[in-house]
């Protein structure tokens, strides 16, 4: 191969249903995945996410009416 | 002694998950280092069909990954569920079922197995019969567990019981796909599936089998005990967020990158490599929140033996998932694949993270299941160093094994014809397959430490009757 030009070339008149299916598949996937990242280091949601880490050690609370934040 | 939680949760079935999956540790490891010693020594198999490698060899390959593997992701769903739901199980009877049902499933692959009735499907061998009582008994214990979160006291679910679900949804799928055949008679079948389509099936099922069950479920066991045995929450309950959701999309497309350089499509070797590299960061990001849990508490490692077996199967965590992806690469591909190095990696896998995360959670399990301190603290020490060292001798064998193999069978001579012959690379592994067998028989005595330990255990709750007492002592409200 000659150019990165030629290395991306798509033949998009020869794509079959298949392949889009699976394009948008992997397109949507990759989409939920910058999401997920962006929500989850958003400094805004790093209070609400990290107060379930603690979880395993308040088992002994989860029942006492406390939920757990809930 | 913790009276509230024998008489508020199921841990009976703990308890019997538990031993069950120390005693499959021992007989699936012997299992392996027999057929190990079988290709060091090849007159062990005392020309008996029974004995053979090749059948045994799925015998080992099922009784460490469904028989141990299962009963520990058992033992340890059912325990960590309803302690951070706050509920005992939604249904002991249908738990119970589990059980019983897993157990004969594992007893019908000890029977058919050594006969050679076989599937020829990899990590998928057992027969349509026996495929069909997996679906029903999996789908039991999902069900069961699915209802115990349904009905939680806690608001959140927690991180492992999202580990140990999507292992359950996926595997559902895997198995159920993959076992489609046709069957002629009871004993055999023909796969729904034919040629290049059949084997993108199997290692479809073969690498998810390594991603779901012995990735996502044993990171549901690191999420919950880690943090218990430190008695520290995780590190970043973001990092376990971003940890699960991309396994759980990424995993699924990496199947391919077992199958480079055969009649599937280059595309798909190319996207399964691709997708395997992208997954470093997603298992590191893992890794590094599980070790650095103990983040100012790293003093423990120096007395706490069951903490060690946690944070050493970490390292091999983030080794096997380096190596892994790198193994995938076309150009790594050529050299490693269908050479010892993939035992290799695969062992250092199994033997490295998934045995040893799953001993760590045997022994936390067992003091607070039996309701006793473990007969020997010394027997744990001593177990941590025969699993180590065991697992270590073997993975080195294995890689240096597995890179002569792939250079030997590449090296061309002068006039371009192989410069050595298959048999001259089987003979100059033989050294090397010793060691391996060396290696399994050090990290199998270490499991039989284990089960002494852990039936004497047993033994010194019944004389103490310390179950009996926690059933029965007050517990305030």
């Amino acid at each position: 191969m000659n150019s990165l030009a030629e290395y991306f070339h798509t033949d998009w008149e020869a794509m079959t249903t298949n392949d889009w299916v699976g394009l948008v598949m992997t397109v949507v996937t990759f989409l939920l995945m910058v999401g997920l990242y962006f929500y989850a280091l958003r400094p805004k949601n790093r209070d609400k996410l990290e107060k379930n880490r603690f979880i395993p050690m308040d088992e002994d609370r989860i029942d006492s009416g406390e939920k757990n934040g809930g | 002694m913790d009276a509230a939680a024998e008489q508020k949760y199921n841990l009976g079935i703990v308890r019997w998950f538990t031993v069950m999956a120390v005693v499959y540790l021992v007989v699936g490891t012997l299992v392996g280092t027999y057929v190990a010693s079988e290709l060091a020594w090849p007159f062990l198999n005392f020309d008996i069909p029974y004995l053979t490698f090749g059948r045994l060899r799925p015998l080992h390959t099922n009784a460490v990954i469904f028989a141990f593997g299962g009963c520990a992701l058992m033992a340890t769903s059912f325990y960590s569920v309803q302690r951070t739901c706050g509920v005992s199980l939604w249904s002991d009877k249908l738990a119970w079922f589990v059980f019983i049902g897993w157990n004969l499933i594992i007893v019908s692959a000890v029977i058919t197995l050594p006969l050679g009735i076989n599937q020829a499907k990899e990590y998928a061998e057992l027969e349509w019969p026996i495929d069909l009582a997996i679906a029903v008994v999996w789908l039991a214990y999902m069900f069961n567990f699915v209802m115990t979160l349904a009905t939680r006291k806690s608001s959140h679910i927690y991180v492992s019981n999202w580990f140990f679900l999507g292992m359950m949804v996926m595997i559902t799928y895997l198995h159920v796909v993959n076992s489609l055949a046709i069957p002629v008679d009871l004993f055999k079948s023909y796969s729904l599936f034919a040629g290049v389509q059949d084997a993108m099936i199997q290692w479809w099922w073969g690498h998810n089998a390594v991603g779901f069950y012995l990735t996502a479920g044993f990171l549901g066991i690191m999420y919950y005990f880690v943090p218990k045995q430190a008695g520290r929450p995780v590190y970043s309950y973001r990092l376990s967020v971003i940890h699960f959701w991309a396994l759980m999309f990424g995993y699924v497309w990496l199947g391919a990158h077992h199958l480079q350089y055969t009649a599937l499509p280059d595309w798909t070797g190319s996207l399964g490599a691709a997708v395997s590299i992208a997954m470093i960061i997603p298992s590191w990001g893992g890794a590094v929140n599980g070790m650095m849990t103990l983040s100012g508490a790293w003093d423990k490692l120096r007395t706490d033996y069951v903490l060690r077996f946690l944070i050493m199967s970490l390292a091999f965590y983030a080794m096997s998932t380096f190596e892994g992806p790198i193994m995938s690469i076309k150009t790594v591909n050529a050299l490693s694949h269908y050479t010892d190095w993939t035992v290799g990696h695969v062992h250092s896998g199994a033997l490295g993270w998934v045995a040893m995360v799953a001993i760590g959670a045997i022994y936390h399990m067992m003091t607070r299941t039996f309701h006793t301190e473990m007969w020997s603290t010394k027997l744990i020490n001593a177990h941590f160093w025969t699993a180590t060292i065991g697992t270590v001798v073997y993975v080195v064998a294995m890689w240096v094994s597995g890179i002569m193999q792939g250079l030997m069978w590449r090296a061309y001579d002068e006039y371009g014809t192989l410069a050595y012959t298959f048999a001259e690379s089987v003979e100059a592994m033989h050294p090397y397959y010793a060691m391996r067998a060396i290696g399994g028989m050090i990290f199998v005595t270490g499991a039989l430490l284990m089960l002494i330990n852990v039936l004497m255990t047993v033994r010194k709750a019944a004389s103490e009757g310390s179950v009996r007492a926690a059933s029965t002592a007050a517990v305030s409200a």
